[in-house]
């Protein structure tokens, strides 16, 4: 099905492009920026370092009245991303802009979890912007040198897809995708795992053995700190809101460090943590500053319980 | 027994660059006597309590001091002791130690009010130094001020004024004694107000004390000791358009800390008071911007980082 390419929407629109290349990268993204430019939107373009330079480079003049900013640092974390577009379009929103984006979360050399992570990413956005403002966002995928299986599924996470010469909406898409992917269980560790569980009194307990772990692997004490930080506000949710008790399980796993806390409490809201909390709001705050310091997060939940594992990369 | 208590005590913060004026972290014995100490000292049974009553009047009588027993728990393990140990009636007499029931205090300082507290210590500080002695060193066993929750506001207002004191050179230095039986809150409360804590670390996980010019706050604050920091904080008195609070012996700090950090900010704010963190962790600075904290109140960052 085809769908009309230059009619402006009043919903969010969400697409990923498939490119195999630099030519076809440029030959997709550059009609995408200048009808922005043209509307008068606000562009804002989140790419990863080598891409984000290319298509500077092309835009030339016109690059000046685009916002960059490197993918591989504000989404290092694919959790922080959606923190990030909510920001820009309140901003631009209330300066009465339209706001179009291009975002390529998933880009190559990215690590296996980190990919689950911007899957589960790009179907997080479709539940936070849809029935908000109107916006675009464009979602390169690079064909060439993505596994096949992350390329598959963008079908599944955007409701449009396109090429640099063709635009069609996705039938494999459906909403609410994102349900079944937060409730979905994580890859069991493949190593020896260190276990013990948690309650009330056992709050700095927790944080310090999770630091004394973290330093014994040879993490820098930076990190050491942050995973201690870590430990104590995710122990703190289970005593106060996941059952008051909890698992606190740790291993190494394929170059990373792995922290992991679960309890039988349910995250009722898949976007926690992923949004700047308010000032006046209480929760969300914790799970908020680990996505932002730590490396990677993953959180799923559903009725059977909560688990958020924390990767740390040597 | 420990003397170099700052060296000893503060390994697990950032003090590196800063070596605190006074001595301050969890002891286990009386450490050695010194000018300002402030020490907090949570007892199971008479016997010890008797042991560290003991230290410490040994140690104030050895530097020149006035000791002043205040309380009626205090006064009986002063009576207890006989020569060779000690003459308790000998020093009494000679006007070396000092006696006070509860109601005697009540009487001459009148009602429970920090200020007239702190009026009749010093008072009493500048007699013993007009009678020749270094200072005042005060043993109080008021648990029974501590036991009730209304009184116990008020108790940590006076032993954080009493703190500040100790702290100026005015000569006053104390031991305060709380029985354990009294409950981890109230222990908690009343511990928090003090550099020197001898009690189980559950019990006093923070502290919160005046050094020099600063508030200095040490060891660990989460969620579960947020609210005691708050009170406490609201107990902090400001002299001055700017308040400095020294975090270098600050352990841990999560969020729920940092936000009450930064509702204390505000208030002082609201009174025109700034607000000015100095040794804090890189860690706590990140927290503050990620959470955007400054929002809430505007809080200048100082001093190296760790």
């Amino acid at each position: 099905m085809t769908v009309p390419l230059t009619v402006p929407v009043d919903r969010f629109e969400h697409e990923a492009l498939f490119y195999r290349g630099d030519a076809d990268f440029l030959a997709g993204l550059l009609p995408f920026v200048h009808e922005g430019l043209e509307n008068d939107e606000a562009v804002l373009v989140a790419e990863p370092r080598p891409r984000l330079e290319l298509l500077r480079d092309a835009l030339g003049s016109d690059a000046t009245a685009v916002e960059f900013l490197d993918m591989a640092e504000i989404g290092a974390n694919p959790a922080r991303i959606i923190g990030v577009w909510a920001t820009a379009l309140d901003r631009h929103t209330s300066a009465g802009r339209r706001l179009r984006g291009v975002g390529e979360p998933a880009f190559p050399g990215r690590r296996t979890a980190e990919l689950v992570e911007c899957r589960l990413h790009e179907l997080l956005l479709n539940h936070a912007f849809d029935g908000g403002p109107g916006w675009r966002l464009l979602c390169p995928y690079d064909q060439e040198h993505l596994p096949r299986a992350v390329t598959q599924a963008a079908l599944h996470t955007h409701p449009v897809h396109s090429t640099s010469a063709t635009r069609l909406s996705s039938d494999a898409y459906a909403a609410g995708g994102h349900v079944a992917a937060f409730a979905e269980g994580l890859p069991e560790p493949a190593d020896a795992v260190l276990r013990g569980v948690y309650g009330a009194g056992d709050i700095p307990a927790t944080r310090r053995t999770v630091a004394q772990w973290a330093r014994s692997c040879g993490l820098p004490e930076e990190r050491v700190e942050v995973l201690e930080l870590a430990a104590s506000e995710l122990a703190t949710n289970s005593v106060r809101h996941g059952g008051g008790r909890g698992t606190l399980a740790m291993w190494l796993d394929n170059g990373a460090a792995v922290v992991q806390f679960s309890d039988t409490g349910t995250v009722t809201d898949p976007l926690t943590g992923r949004l700047s909390p308010p000032l006046d709001h209480l929760g969300g705050r914790g799970l908020y500053l680990i996505n932002q310091l730590c490396d990677l997060v993953q959180v799923r939940s559903s009725d059977r319980g909560t688990t958020v594992r924390i990767l740390t990369w040597f | 027994m420990p003397c170099d208590t700052t060296a000893a005590l503060s390994l697990g913060g950032r003090a590196a660059y800063r070596v605190a004026v006074r001595a301050h972290g969890l002891v286990d014995e009386v450490p050695g006597a010194g000018p300002g100490d402030h020490l907090c000292w949570v007892y199971e049974d008479d016997a010890a309590f008797d042991e560290a009553a003991r230290e410490f009047l040994v140690g104030g009588l050895a530097r020149g001091d006035r000791l002043l027993c205040v309380g009626q728990r205090v006064i009986d393990s002063l009576q207890a002791l006989t020569p060779p140990t000690l003459d308790a009636a000998a020093l009494i007499a000679g006007g070396a130690v000092e006696t006070l029931t509860l109601a005697e205090a009540y009487e001459a300082a009148g009602p429970f009010l920090p200020e007239q507290q702190l009026a009749y210590y010093d008072a009493a500080t500048r007699r013993a130094m007009d009678d020749g002695y270094r200072g005042l060193r005060v043993i109080a066993e008021v648990s029974d001020l501590a036991a009730a929750p209304a009184q116990r506001a008020a108790l940590v207002r006076w032993e954080h004024l009493a703190d500040e004191y100790a702290a100026h050179g005015s000569g006053f230095s104390a031991m305060c004694a709380y029985r354990a039986d009294l409950g981890p809150e109230a222990l908690a409360d009343v511990a928090s107000v003090h550099p020197l804590v001898r009690a189980p670390e559950e019990v006093s996980s923070f502290r919160i004390f005046v050094d020099g010019d600063r508030i200095a706050l040490a060891g660990s604050v989460d969620t579960f000791s947020s609210d005691r920091l708050a009170r406490v904080l609201a107990a902090v008195r400001v002299r001055d358009d700017r308040l400095v609070l020294d975090l270098a012996a600050l352990g841990f700090m999560d969020v729920a800390g940092c936000r009450v950090l930064a509702r204390w900010a505000a208030d002082l704010w609201a009174h025109s008071v700034a607000l000015e963190v100095t040794g804090s962790s890189a860690l706590l600075r990140r927290m503050w911007q990620v959470l955007d904290l400054a929002r809430i109140a505007p809080v200048t960052f100082t001093g190296a980082l760790a």
